[in-house]
């Protein structure tokens, strides 16, 4: 690390390569998610490399790199748990209308079609809450960090947005 | 994006980073800096007159030299705890010198007890004066340990405030404030404990980590 303060490159890399299956181990350890154990690893990386002047030579260096470490996955622990206090994650939806073998070929068409007439009516900015947050499947705060919008009003307007769909499907049954 | 192609970039972006130097210095630089600052504040606005005789007073010397101290030992606190890999302890080093600061502010109050109008509310007005004395030294600090690792925003948020916010009311204290009952030293306390609290609550916002896509969107932005 001393080396690649230095602006040594070759060190930096072999730093990194031999930090990778190391953090690996601390994060599915500390983790029980371990789907997103290479987001977490990546985080810590790009953390690492941010911070790297706050390692002081003259200490040692396994107890900063595991300061950050931990420090990095309780964020991703965090962030975790407020997602999932907000979404609910399920295998197989509840409502069917959008399965293709639940109906005929002309009915799903239609569906598609209503659903579509129905989005281009709304206004841009309650149609650009639902394509990131319904169709892409952002989460409300990458949602908000792609707008500059807050979380807050991305969530009325996915509200306001269904309630304006659903009475233009309504009117159109 | 694949781990191997993230540390190729992190490569690329390895520019020499000297460390950063040890917190007691940065903690001495920025104290000698606010002095420095405050000294002026008080050259301007002017001394009051019977400093040297109140000085005597045992007890309203403890308050004030708690009153440095807490200042000296939160900026090193908040230093220590932009830094990875040091002791918890380190942040709470302040503490004995808030409880000086508390023991003799209790003892002032206690003395001053019989006085009418007690506590003073007239000196509300602390508060406000005590928050923009504090502005330039506690922007100083907030700028310095910006440079270290977000381990713990809050913390390190509310010991860099409460560093500026307690050495303010320390000159305040001295060289400032006019009514030298023991009691009067309620509200410069009163308005560090509320700055400082309140500032640790945008801990998070001041402090944050920088994600994976913010790097790559800085690296792959053309310059």
């Amino acid at each position: 690390m001393t080396s690649a303060q230095d602006g040594d490159g070759v060190a930096y890399a072999e730093l990194l390569s031999d930090l990778l299956p190391v953090l690996h181990r601390f994060v599915r350890r500390k983790s029980r998610n371990a789907q997103d154990a290479d987001d977490v690893v990546q985080e810590i990386l790009v953390s690492l490399h941010t911070v790297r002047q706050t390692y002081d030579p003259r200490r040692p260096f396994t107890p900063w790199l595991m300061t950050v470490a931990a420090r990095r996955v309780a964020d991703a622990a965090r962030r975790r748990y407020a997602r999932g206090a907000n979404e609910i994650a399920v295998d197989v939806l509840p409502e069917t209308f959008q399965g293709d073998e639940t109906k005929f070929e002309q009915e799903a068409s239609d569906v598609a079609e209503d659903l579509r007439k129905a989005l281009a009516v709304l206004p841009q900015s309650q149609r650009e809450a639902i394509e990131l947050i319904k169709i892409r499947g952002l989460s409300l705060e990458e949602a908000a960090e792609a707008t500059g919008k807050s979380v807050g009003s991305l969530k009325v307007r996915v509200h306001r947005a269904i309630k304006a769909m659903r009475q233009a499907l309504e009117q159109k049954s | 994006m694949k781990s191997e192609d993230l540390i190729r970039s992190l490569i690329d972006d390895c520019a020499p980073t000297p460390p950063l130097a040890h917190p007691g210095w940065r903690a001495l630089v920025w104290f000698g800096a606010a002095l420095c600052y405050l000294g002026l504040v008080v050259h301007f606005v002017g001394r009051r007159p019977e400093l040297f005789t109140t000085i005597a007073d045992p007890w309203y010397l403890a308050e004030v030299a708690a009153m440095f101290l807490t200042s000296a030992m939160a900026a090193a606190g908040a230093f220590c705890a932009g830094c990875p890999g040091r002791a918890i302890w380190e942040r709470f080093a302040p503490l004995p010198f808030l409880l000086i600061w508390i023991g003799a502010l209790a003892i002032g109050c206690w003395r001053d007890r019989h006085i009418q109008g007690f506590p003073p509310f007239a000196n509300i007005s602390t508060i406000q004066t005590i928050a923009a004395m504090s502005i330039p030294s506690a922007l100083a600090i907030l700028s310095m340990v910006r440079r270290g690792a977000p381990i713990a925003p809050m913390t390190t948020v509310g010991l860099a405030t409460l560093a500026a916010t307690s050495m303010s009311s320390a000159v305040h204290r001295v060289f400032i404030e006019q009514n030298m009952a023991g009691s009067a030293g309620f509200w410069p306390f009163c308005a560090v404990l509320l700055i400082s609290g309140f500032a640790s609550l945008f801990g998070r916002r001041l402090l944050r980590w920088t994600t994976r896509d913010e790097f790559v969107a800085t690296v792959q932005r053309p310059s």
